[in-house]
């Protein structure tokens, strides 16, 4: 122990402890508590959360803007579904195990990243923003009229994970006395997930590959003179960053159980993009705050619109609950980026607890 | 660095521990107390969404996306029935409430709406979006039981005993919609038939009425697919005109059937065209398509119009516009009425059979062979893996007629189609 005890650094690390420690429990105990709408709202912004930590080390810690994040999560759900369906339904299908599907299917994702690394490398700003663009249309074209793997326009069911001996469906399993459908069971999955994908993306950002990132982002030709392979970095991190798509995709697709292509539109790219300027730009945690708002705070209003003030009763004239909560989702991004330029993830930095003078990390 | 990982894991395991205590201790509220039914007033065994004195029901609905316009009319028409049951006496001596749910065609917020209201409802008398269906049908299937009855009329939705599609789906809709150029166009054996058709569900669904229909009658089919964001059909027409057919189907939205009528007429390609039922609008008669449509343009329903002289139609029609001045008269109105009216009438038949369970309300279905809501149709649910009727009526664009819509051909079911299984 080198410090003495009392010492703020001291209490900040009881405190932070206690409130992970909190954090935990909270999460582990809710399947127990929580009725289904929440647990599936949470496990969506789980799976978005994943995502935006893709996003944010490409377009946050790189500086490279990327409006075909969509596709790559189309790609991980897809193939989860193509690796792992029997082809009973009359769909291709490999009849892998679950597991196995959903790793093959983040790596497809990651490899759909590399094909595309070649243009990642040559262009940035603005004009990569156009060319992944492309895939967007590319991928809705295939996904609504590749009718023999993907169902076209109803799209396919997923098959259920299996994870050791752990079907991760609506098979009912007793656990306190409480039932644990598909839900409850993905929701620990998801939890792992997440907390896997934020302690690598972490260990990325913190080494050595986060700051040649960072300084690629703050100025490319400087990177370049100190040495950094420019071109090398941003296509791995454009495959890293594929591959979280993908596997928020697999996650997503067991949580809906059934792929739609109509979800995998540029609507969801742009989605991808305001998690992280809410969350904050280039950080972990501004992510996971920003896929957890964004996804989290329209199915939220639209519960509980009706309750609203001015909100009337749909078809009685005024603001119907569905448009009441689109205008309260776009006054919140509103407010978040007037109020809090350096996203949700400054808020938190703002509090109180102040980190001791000269700790490295 | 070591002491903030022992401190890390203290507090796991205390979390795990408290974890461990309170659930052991069962006082969550989800923990497992009986099968949630029981028999209530009147001797009626009750399950979800059924209290002593209410009986909820559930619309997923679209007022704020792609669908609005449907949506609106569609849930505005549910909720006069709710209010004019309930002025009645409601079903079974409960009153009915009637909760709706935006999803503005977002397969998320669809996907919630579902889930959150599936626990506090008997079934769901709308859900707009065959996507969405599909998606919950595995849950439905297996666990949920509730009914629904889809706003979409897709032969992929056919199978479920919990999802049931009323009237007759477009591939069916479309057979008869031939055998209407047959009869009464002057189609023949060896002629062409051009189809504009949309990607995705519904189009592919007509384009298979369409084929079979083609084949049965001895004609060949000139398809041209085309997205729903096309909005100009000058290379489909051109492309049907140059292949020389005779009549052209669209399955399509209201604006590319306006497209391409207006561009034919203009253009010379002076054939009849005939729509499905989501190929028209009554707004289109304002355009400048208006006249070509009145002219050479027809569609297929699965119901009368609202316009239709039926004691319903014309009931509906004023009771319609006094409760909602401001809202145009659709067929939305009509299909959110005959769903409404179908799940009421259904709720009563497993009333009088004392179960307003979820299984009761299935076994009743299958006994509703003959339900009319007065427009035309009767409706048959004893077969989950048909739709409930497979009569189609062919309505003629009119500005002079109230919703601009006139009957031209009664209900009918052509002899292709009976014979159709999809």
């Amino acid at each position: 122990m080198s410090e003495r005890p009392g010492t703020p650094a001291k209490a900040y690390r009881r405190a932070a402890a206690g409130l992970g420690g909190a954090g935990v429990v909270v999460l582990l105990a809710l399947p127990f508590y929580l009725e289904r709408f929440w647990l599936q709202a949470g496990l969506f912004a789980i799976a978005a959360a994943i995502g935006a930590i893709g996003i944010n080390l490409l377009t946050g810690a790189t500086g490279q803007l990327s409006m075909g994040h969509a596709f790559f999560l189309a790609v991980g759900a897809y193939g989860y579904c193509a690796l792992a369906g029997d082809g009973t339904d009359g769909l291709a299908g490999l009849g892998l195990p679950g597991w196995l599907a959903a790793v093959l299917a983040v790596g497809l994702a990651g490899l759909a990243g590399g094909l595309f690394s070649p243009i990642a490398g040559r262009l940035h700003g603005a004009y990569l923003g156009i060319a992944t663009l492309a895939l967007i249309f590319i991928g809705q074209h295939v996904l609504f009229n590749a009718h023999g793997l993907t169902g076209g326009y109803n799209g396919r069911a997923v098959p259920p994970l299996n994870l050791f001996g752990l079907t991760f469906d609506d098979t009912e399993l007793l656990v306190a006395q409480v039932p644990f459908g598909a839900v409850e069971k993905l929701w620990y999955l998801g939890l792992a997930l997440l907390a896997g994908g934020v302690l690598f993306a972490r260990g990325v950002l913190r080494g050595r590959p986060g700051r040649a990132m960072n300084a690629i982002r703050d100025h490319r030709i400087a990177a370049g003179v100190l040495g950094i392979p420019v071109a090398r970095h941003r296509a791995a991190v454009f495959v890293l960053s594929s591959m979280y798509a993908g596997l928020a995709g697999v996650l997503l697709a067991l949580v809906f159980q059934r792929t739609v292509p109509e979800y995998f539109g540029m609507a969801l790219s742009l989605e991808y993009l305001a998690m992280i300027v809410i969350g904050g730009l280039g950080s972990v945690a501004g992510a996971v705050a920003g896929g957890v708002f964004v996804a989290l705070l329209p199915q939220v209003l639209n519960r509980y619109a009706e309750g609203l003030p001015l909100v009337s009763a749909p078809g009685t004239g005024g603001i119907a609950p569905g448009e009441a909560a689109r205008y309260l989702y776009g006054a919140a991004v509103v407010g978040v980026v007037l109020f809090l330029p350096g996203g949700l993830a400054r808020l938190v930095a703002r509090t109180p607890i102040h980190r001791p003078s000269g700790e490295t990390r | 660095m070591k002491h903030r990982r022992q401190a890390a894991v203290r507090g796991l395991a205390a979390a795990l521990a408290t974890l461990v205590a309170l659930t052991a201790a069962g006082c969550s509220s989800k923990a497992k107390t009986g099968d949630g039914k029981q028999t209530g007033a009147g001797g009626v065994k009750t399950g979800e969404g059924v209290t002593d004195t209410t009986i909820a029901l559930g619309a997923l609905t679209d007022m704020t996306g792609v669908y609005a316009t449907l949506g609106k009319s569609v849930t505005q028409a549910q909720q006069l029935w709710v209010k004019q049951t309930n002025a009645a006496g409601g079903i079974c001596g409960r009153t009915l409430e009637l909760t709706v749910r935006d999803h503005g065609y977002d397969p998320q917020k669809a996907l919630a709406a579902y889930t959150e209201l599936e626990p506090k409802v008997v079934g769901y008398a709308q859900f707009i979006g065959s996507p969405f269906v599909a998606a919950v049908k595995q849950r439905v299937d297996g666990q949920d039981k509730g009914l629904i009855m889809p706003q979409a009329w897709s032969a992929s939705l056919l199978g479920s005993p919990y999802i049931r599609v009323l009237g007759a789906t477009y591939d069916v809709e479309t057979i008869n919609a031939v055998d209407f150029l047959l009869t009464e166009k002057g189609l023949k054996k060896g002629d062409r038939l051009g189809h504009v058709y949309f990607e995705g569900d519904y189009g592919e669904n007509a384009l298979k009425g369409s084929k079979y229909a083609a084949e049965q009658a001895g004609l060949t089919v000139v398809e041209q697919k085309i997205k729903p964001t096309d909005n100009d059909m000058s290379a489909q027409v051109a492309a049907l005109k140059q292949a020389g057919v005779k009549a052209v189907l669209v399955s399509a939205g209201p604006r590319q059937a306006a497209s391409l009528v207006g561009v034919a007429a203009a253009t010379g390609l002076r054939v009849p065209v005939v729509g499905n039922n989501s190929a028209f609008a009554p707004q289109l008669l304002g355009t400048q398509a208006g006249p070509a449509l009145e002219k050479m343009y027809w569609f297929a329903s699965p119901s009368l119009p609202i316009g239709a002289d039926t004691p319903a139609a014309r009931k509906l029609a004023a009771d319609y516009a006094a409760a909602y001045p401001d809202d145009g008269l659709d067929n939305g109105v009509v299909a959110g009425w005959t769903a409404a009216t179908a799940f009421g009438e259904i709720l009563k038949k497993a009333c009088e059979h004392e179960d307003l369970t979820r299984e009761g309300v299935a076994k009743a279905l299958l006994i509703l062979s003959a339900h009319d809501p007065g427009f035309g149709m009767t409706h048959d649910f004893s077969d989950p893996k048909s739709p409930s009727s497979r009569q189609s009526v062919v309505i003629q664009p009119d500005k002079k007629v109230p919703g601009g819509m006139r009957t031209v051909r009664q209900p009918f079911v052509s002899e292709a189609a009976k014979n159709y299984t999809p």
